[in-house]
């Protein structure tokens, strides 16, 4: 009896100060090296000013939509390099998961850009793109250690006379997975926008 | 292996040297018409061990020393026995039990703390029966019993769903102790070894006031065989092997007492688990492997009037989940239903990489009991620290290493009651639960937690009165619970927020047993029960693992991404009222248990899917957790028919009606009408030896009570021409229709035999003889694969 009397007082008294317990601190905000909240699409022409369009989206999976600008105004008969950055400005600029672009190019075994177009704005490519057949032709500049495209650069001549059209770009994250063949319904997406497009 | 063998051989022949303590009690409980009492206690009241009798009626006491023992016998229903019996060698003992229409004892199921309600509804799993689902984990096993669903993640992952609801509305009680983990996913299972059961009960009515307001659904008890109180060495050792997976499983346990210390007694208890990929009919279910480490001691000291009992467990997971289920955009959604075999097929392997997940839970358990004349007090503490990890594929290989969602939930529990017997009719328990639990992430997922951080503070009083009148049994029961939240959490934009809420109600239960007749029952039951929301139901934003879907809380603001303050918006509690009528006629060839309920459930949570949100990596679906008036209507049928001496024919059938009666609409992934049909062969005794043969066959309806579908590529196609048609077509909608309904059939061959001071059982299955290629509605995999093919499985089991 009393050794049950000396466990029950133990066994409340235990508990009263679990329950107490002790203020705690707040916990720390996380980085989110992986959201991307803004990618730049930049055309460069051989002279002349920078065509830059923007897809943000600063709540990430949150249900607040991303605002596109745009529309991507191209002048006609004209070559491009269109180089793409990713940021994160869930981080601070001075921080390492900034800028996504980076990761992009150190991961480029496993990812790669596809585009697609309509109304055949580009004399060279030819074509609508390469997101319904990996075939179809795409200027690629850069490319993986095994000579794979990747499509942080790219480059596009537009047509000699005027349109509208719409113009894709995804990005598909593919580990284990990215050969000479894989298309842009393999792996995951980590960039899908799709811009206006104009030629004058 | 054999090095273990040899370590227990000679542990038991360093142990009985010298001693007269070998000798075994076995026998038969059956009522006055033969029939075997399956589940009666029989109990050696000095020694304080106590059997369960299995399906047969058959109980077995080994490593008793010579002597005279005062043995009880209790069942529901029937007048309790008490004799002693002397024994001075091997003893055959047969006991009847006489009807009694006036008892109120209680079946003590493995501790005075675990009891059942006379007048309640219950199914249980225990002896052979729970012996041949010994492999399986707990959800998986549960589904031998009627009512008793799964809301299942592939071949490893299954929670149990009773009577159409599951997670929170389900309380395990793992050991006395209500399981706390996190438990709000589909994909979060029980952190329960099955192996430490000796028996599994499923209440199905909500007569458990006693452990908490919130088991809307109905309670699963988890029950260890009782610690040994006296010297001698015993144990068991469990060896399966299964081929659709190429998995093994290792378990056992040793236990004694002291001959020094009479009323002392201990237990360790292991369990070692790994499987591969599984298979379907026609490919490989690729990263579908898992893994499981378990471990358990247990000790007590009982004597006459008190005891004390210590548990400690520790149980460690890691589980795969098939590759090819990782999407979150539309259209990678809409790649993965249409594409078959699913992506990233490979070769079977062990090897388990993201998605994954990793799962350690410790649970202590201290546990004082004392009875003094007609009152019986019970104190019980019980400390879990669940540790939950899941991997994804993530940017870059280095984040794919790290958890993408990371907590640690630690809960303190504290039980007590008090028993009084003013009189053989008339008893009364009352009682008090005091809960505090903390959540908080595991800090560098680097990502924005999936819940808060949390406080949670829940304290209770019950009381319960039971009278018997004639041929009656009345049971009421009533509770007051007060629940207290204390939130830090991380929005959308990564920013803090705070909220505290609390949450009161009375709950109660009203049941009543009567015997009509010799041979047959009827108990009815209504009571009520709460919940309020949970942690995920609140404040959730982010996509499970396989999911396919990012998930919105209640309290997220959909037009500012912001989480708001609980009153500010029209989150409520959940409050179901439920009725379940039960009748039971037992006769000598023929028992039928025959129950009905209605569940109606107001503010019912559950996802439904709301439209799309446009991100910079596509388009996603979202759901958003909302509030309905929801009714769950259903029937379950137990039968069995002893055709002759032979010969068993066993029938179970499982009909459920459930409506979103606010909208009058379907609710999703709501367990399909399904019923089985059995025929078993048990050998006569060939002197030590006996070998029975069984055939099961299962059949699952197709869900017609289905939502209307809407697949991704129309989502795409829609969203294209600018339209949003999950706002044009507003009913709750799933992504890809009910698959159809399926036959399974299985096949079972079991020998053993029972030596003098030990018992081999060997069992030899076939799951889905025919290689059956399908599809069950309530498992998520099925958007993307088929289920798991043939399976045969070989189990040694040696029990000493």
């Amino acid at each position: 009896m009393k050794t049950f009397r000396f466990i029950c007082l133990l066994l409340v008294a235990g508990s009263l100060l679990f329950l107490a317990g002790c203020k705690k601190d707040d916990p720390k905000p996380e980085n989110i090296p992986e959201a991307i909240t803004k990618a730049t699409l930049t055309f460069t022409p051989a002279g002349g000013a920078a065509v830059i369009v923007t897809a943000t989206d600063p709540d990430g999976d949150g249900p607040l939509p991303r605002t596109l600008s745009g529309p991507i105004n191209l002048v006609k008969n004209v070559s491009y390099t269109l180089k793409i950055t990713l940021i994160n400005e869930l981080a601070k600029p001075t921080d390492p998961e900034y800028d996504i672009t980076e990761e992009v190019e150190e991961e480029a075994d496993e990812h790669m850009f596809f585009f697609a177009w309509t109304n055949n704005t580009f004399s060279n490519p030819t074509g609508n793109g390469n997101i319904d057949g990996r075939g179809d032709p795409v200027n690629y500049i850069d490319s993986d250690a095994k000579g794979l495209p990747l499509g942080l650069e790219t480059s596009w001549t537009t047509i000699n006379t005027a349109g509208n059209g719409t113009f894709r770009v995804i990005l598909k994250h593919q580990p284990d997975l990215k050969s000479a063949t894989t298309t842009s319904n393999d792996g995951e997406s980590d960039l899908d926008v799709t811009f206006n497009l104009s030629v004058n | 292996m054999n090095y273990t063998f040899t370590l227990l051989l000679l542990f038991r022949l360093s142990m009985s040297f010298g001693q007269s303590c070998d000798f075994t009690l076995s026998g038969k409980v059956s009522d006055e018409m033969g029939n075997p009492l399956v589940g009666a206690t029989i109990l050696l009241a000095k020694q304080n061990r106590g059997e369960v009798a299995d399906e047969n009626g058959f109980f077995e006491f080994n490593k008793l020393c010579s002597g005279k023992y005062q043995i009880e016998v209790r069942f529901v229903g029937f007048k309790t026995i008490s004799s002693s019996v002397k024994l001075s060698a091997n003893k055959v003992w047969n006991v009847t039990l006489q009807s009694d229409s006036t008892a109120l004892n209680e079946v003590v199921i493995s501790e005075k703390h675990v009891e059942l309600a006379a007048t309640s509804t219950y199914s249980s799993l225990s002896g052979k029966a729970l012996e041949e689902t010994l492999g399986k984990s707990l959800g998986e096993s549960l589904r031998e019993i009627p009512g008793v669903n799964t809301i299942q993640t592939g071949p490893a992952i299954f929670k149990p769903v009773i009577h159409g609801v599951h997670s929170q509305r389900v309380l395990i009680l793992n050991n006395g102790i209500r399981q706390e983990g996190q438990n709000w996913g589909a994909e979060h299972a029980p952190e329960v070894d099955q192996f430490i059961a000796s028996n599994i009960i499923v209440i199905k009515d909500a007569a458990a006031i006693k452990y908490g307001a919130d088991a809307l659904g109905g309670v699963v008890l988890v029950n260890p065989a009782k610690v040994p109180t006296q010297a001698g060495l015993g144990g068991q050792v469990h060896v399966i092997g299964a081929t659709n997976n190429g998995s093994g499983v290792l378990s056992g346990y040793l236990e004694g007492g002291l001959k020094k210390l009479p009323g002392f007694g201990w237990r360790a208890q292991g369990t070692i688990k790994k499987a591969g990929d599984s298979r379907t009919a026609n490919y490989v279910l690729s990263n579908t492997g898992f893994e499981e480490q378990n471990f358990s001691i247990a000790t007590a000291y009982h004597s006459e009037k008190k005891g004390v009992d210590i548990f400690y467990s520790h149980f460690n997971t890691s589980i795969g989940i098939l590759r090819g289920t990782a999407v979150e955009t539309a259209e990678d959604l809409a790649n993965a239903i249409e594409r078959e075999p699913p992506q990233y097929t490979s070769p079977f392997t062990y090897d388990i990489k993201q998605p994954r997940q990793s799962v350690q839970h410790d649970l202590l358990k201290v546990n004082a009991h004392l009875a003094e004349g007609k009152n019986e007090f019970r104190l019980q503490y019980g400390f879990q620290n669940n540790r939950r990890r899941e991997f994804d594929f993530r940017l870059g290989a280095a984040l794919s290493d790290i958890p993408a969602l990371g907590f640690q939930l630690q809960t303190h529990t504290l039980d007590a009651d008090w028993e009084r017997s003013h009189s053989t009719k008339f008893q009364s328990c009352w009682g008090v639960n005091i809960l505090y639990q903390s959540n908080s992430k595991i800090d560098g997922t680097q990502t924005i937690p999936f819940i808060p951080n949390f406080d949670h503070y829940t304290a209770g009083v019950f009381a319960v009165e039971k009278l018997t009148l004639n041929d009656w049994v009345v049971e009421l029961g009533l509770r007051y619970d007060f629940k207290k939240y204390d939130v830090i959490g991380f929005n959308f934009q990564n920013r803090l927020y705070r909220s505290n809420i609390d949450f009161q109600n009375f709950s109660g239960t009203f049941s009543t047993k009567r015997k009509l007749g010799n041979f047959s029952s009827l108990t009815t039951s209504i009571s009520n029960a709460w919940r309020p929301p949970n942690m995920a139901e609140l404040y959730s934003l982010g996509t499970h693992q396989s999911a396919a879907a990012i998930e919105y809380g209640l309290l997220l603001d959909e037009k500012t991404s912001e989480v708001k303050e609980y009153t500010a918006t029209g989150a409520r509690v959940e409050k179901a009222f439920k009725g379940v009528v039960g009748y039971k006629i037992e006769k000598q060839k023929f028992t039928t248990e025959l129950t009905g309920y209605v569940n109606y459930i107001f503010d019912f949570i559950y996802l439904r899917p709301r439209g799309v949100t446009e991100g910079l990596r596509g388009i996603f679906p979202y759901f958003r957790y909302t509030q309905t008036d929801a009714s769950f209507i259903g029937f379950d049928l137990f039968s069995v028919y002893q055709l002759n001496r032979q010969l068993t024919l066993t029938g179970k059938a499982s009909l459920l009606r459930a409506t979103d009666e606010t909208q009058n609409d379907f609710l999703i992934f709501i367990p399909s009408n399904r019923a089985d049909i059995g025929l078993r062969y048990d050998s006569k005794p060939i002197k030590k030896f006996s070998w029975n043969a069984e055939i099961k066959i299962r059949w699952v309806g197709m869900q017609n009570r289905a939502p209307q579908v809407i697949t991704p590529r129309e989502i795409i196609e829609a969203q294209k021409q600018g339209i949003d048609i999950i706002a044009q077509r507003p009913d709750n909608f799933d992504f890809a229709p009910a698959p159809d309904s399926y036959f399974l059939s299985s096949l079972g061959l079991g020998a053993t035999w029972k030596l003098e001071k030990s018992k081999w059982d060997i069992r030899l299955s076939c799951d889905n003889l025919t290689n059956e290629a399908y599809r069950e509605y309530t498992n998520r995999l099925r958007y993307f694969a088929d289920d798991v093919g043939q399976n045969i499985t070989l189990g040694i089991h040696f029990s000493f």
